[in-house]
């Protein structure tokens, strides 16, 4: 007989109740909402976790249009964190997580330290949270606006805040647009981070050609999409060598081969984000596809592939 | 919500880059109502990466005529402006589509309107044939004023259920009044219970100053913006209006008037 292999990856393995999840696939914040938009299309519950839209204190009302442009196989984003703040994602939507089968990350935002910690602690012991991803790329108000992200000390000082004030498993999501990534993913670490996450949107821009001026009005936005998909990747692979904490890689996956790159390269697990827009189905489709992949080679666990290609390490099964 | 592929059954050159899509989609037809939308992929590859959001233009009915829509048939009505819309025009008879919908809260014809005035500008026809065919059959009266810039881009009369009243007027005066749609308004909106308007956004300015003088009268528009999920997770495709920021796709397409910040 052949048993179903077993996809179950731990994305907190520090923490005391951890976090396990019953496959290593999760959909991106910001691209996914709720998980409730997309409930009569996907069968979201088969997923690994959800992570919800970026959420903030108080409700934000986000960044004027234009707000969305596509690029080659890309697209640049700037929302600007519109999203309906903490009060309501506990009251409306945790209830509806209470009941589900699948764990839902909230993804936080501040824009200072302790913001993050009173988002952190709005949520703690919230039924329906499992968990917080901590979202550095937002600026720093006491520091001149630069990210939280760029540096490792101001990225570990909100680690450090959010870990005290919740006893939730914490993750981090690594901006790709710090001049020293794989320094700040040690330092988010030491100060306490459960796993990372990486990438988020890497800055970039577009020009309006009639206008003659940069399409977004602050001139510029966040790439995301299969355009980002090789840069994500390197990142993952440096950060995955660095640190202990696993590490969620996202950056442009659409498809199970995307997928099993990134876990080759030292991910425990990956977001799929942008995709979701053209295939709604493209998270759910990504579970099948790392099941039967895994039958196919004859390997029992998802593990017999993370971190495979990370140097060092002899492939199992691979061609020589 | 459906997301699946549906074959094009007809395919209708209107005029230059003006495409009449026929799909067969019953399961889309069942579930469709006048002002939403479609989510349509345009290719197979991750360029062009989005989907591109077009109206329900019309549902076949057995025992309607709709322009020879056959029960379970879907029509889109296409302008090709880029390249995904020139990628969808390019589609052959048999070529599937992969669509997501319907989406979106569409026209909500107050219960004891009994004359429907419906505004198009140019390519905004298209959602206003499906609420006129509705309308129609509900019993309604249905008056569509439509303006474009040349005769090439009036939606063609015969097309239309015969109980409609059509007024065109084009810009350059090559068919109907010569002007802009909104010129042909002043005329025909004392006959009308509530105003139904999709168009670029100086005829939909130009559609409240006239509404302005006469304010007991309910205006409901469709509004436009650039979309990426096209289920409200995104927040792409926000529009102002007096209460906040509103997503077109999720809170729209089809806002009331009033509510806009034109
Ligand atoms: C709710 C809704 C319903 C629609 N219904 C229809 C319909 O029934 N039939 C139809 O033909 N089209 C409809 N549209 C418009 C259609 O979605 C766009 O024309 C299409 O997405 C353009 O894609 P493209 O790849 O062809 O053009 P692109 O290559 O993406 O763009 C071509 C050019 O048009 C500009 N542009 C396109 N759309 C916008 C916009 N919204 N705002 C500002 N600039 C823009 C681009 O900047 C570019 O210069 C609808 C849009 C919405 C939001
Ligand atoms: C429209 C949009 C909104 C996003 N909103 C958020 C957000 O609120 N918080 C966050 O941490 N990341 C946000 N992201 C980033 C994604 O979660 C992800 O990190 C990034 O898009 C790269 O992955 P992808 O290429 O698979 O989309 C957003 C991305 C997009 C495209
Ligand atoms: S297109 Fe994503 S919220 Fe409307």
């Amino acid at each position: 007989m052949i048993l179903p292999p077993n996809l179950s990856v731990e994305l907190a393995p520090n923490h005391k109740q951890g976090l396990p999840l019953r496959n290593p696939v999760l959909t991106a914040s910001g691209t996914f909402g709720y998980g409730t938009e997309y409930a009569a299309l996907a069968d979201c519950q088969r997923l690994g976790a959800i992570i919800c839209k970026g959420t903030t204190l108080e409700p934000r009302e986000g960044n004027p249009q234009p707000r969305l442009h596509e690029t080659a196989a890309g697209l640049l984003n700037s929302i600007g964190l519109q999203n309906i703040g903490v009060r309501a994602v506990v009251a409306e939507k945790a209830r509806i997580w209470a009941g589900w089968q699948v764990p839902v990350l909230v993804n936080i935002a501040g824009e200072t330290v302790d913001e993050f910690a009173r988002l952190a602690e709005t949520l703690d012991g919230v039924p329906g949270v499992a968990g917080v991803e901590v979202n550095i790329s937002c600026p720093n108000v006491d520091a001149g606006y630069v990210a939280f992200g760029a540096r490792p000390e101001t990225a570990a000082a909100v680690t450090r805040a959010v870990v005290q004030a919740t006893d939730l498993p914490v993750m981090v999501k690594l901006s790709p647009n710090a001049p020293d990534v794989v320094e700040v993913a040690r330092a988010v670490e030491a100060a306490g981070a459960h796993s990372l996450s990486l990438i988020n949107t890497i800055l970039g821009m577009a020009i309006d050609l009639r206008r003659r001026r940069p399409v977004f009005a602050r001139a510029t936005a966040g790439l995301s999409g299969p355009a980002v998909k090789p840069i994500a990747l390197r990142l993952v692979y440096e950060v995955a060598q660095a640190v202990r904490v696993p590490v969620v890689g996202i950056g442009g996956i659409a498809t199970t081969e995307d997928a099993l790159e990134f876990l080759m390269a030292g991910a425990t697990a990956v977001q799929v984000g942008t995709a979701s827009f053209a295939n709604p189905r493209a998270a759910a489709d990504v579970v099948d596809g790392l099941a039967a992949f895994l039958l196919r080679e004859g390997l029992q666990d998802i593990h017999d592939i993370i971190g495979v290609a990370l140097p060092g390490r002899v492939p199992e099964g691979g061609l020589t | 919500m459906i997301q699946a592929r549906f074959p094009i059954v007809a395919r209708d050159e209107l005029a230059p880059g003006t495409v009449l899509l026929r799909l067969r989609a019953p399961a889309l037809a069942r579930a469709a109502r006048a002002g939403q939308f479609v989510h349509v992929r345009c290719g197979d590859s991750h360029d062009p990466l989005l989907r591109r959001p077009i109206s329900l233009h019309r549902v076949g009915v057995a025992g309607a005529d709709r322009g020879g829509l056959q029960p379970d048939e879907v029509a889109l009505l296409l302008q090709v402006v880029g390249r995904g819309s020139a990628w969808l025009a390019q589609r052959r008879l048999g070529d599937e589509l992969d669509v997501l919908g319907p989406l979106g809260r569409g026209f909500r014809p107050e219960p004891k309107a009994g004359h429907l005035l419906l505004v198009g500008g140019g390519l905004g026809v298209a959602p206003l044939v499906m609420l006129a065919d509705e309308a129609v059959r509900a019993g309604l009266a249905v008056t569509l004023a439509m303006g474009t810039r040349t005769a090439a881009g009036v939606f063609p009369a015969r097309l239309l259920p015969e109980e409609v009243e059509y007024a065109v007027a084009t810009e350059d005066g090559s068919l109907g009044q010569k002007g802009l749609v909104t010129d042909l308004l002043p005329a025909l909106l004392p006959w009308s219970d509530q105003v139904f308007a999709c168009g670029p956004w100086p005829m939909l300015r130009a559609l409240r100053r006239l509404l302005q003088l006469t304010p007991a009268k309910r205006a409901q528009v469709s509004l436009e913006e650039r979309m990426g999920c096209g289920v409200g997770v995104c927040y792409g495709c926000v529009v102002e209006t007096r209460h906040g920021r509103r997503r077109v796709c999720h809170d729209g397409p089809v806002f009331n008037l009033d509510d806009v910040v034109l």
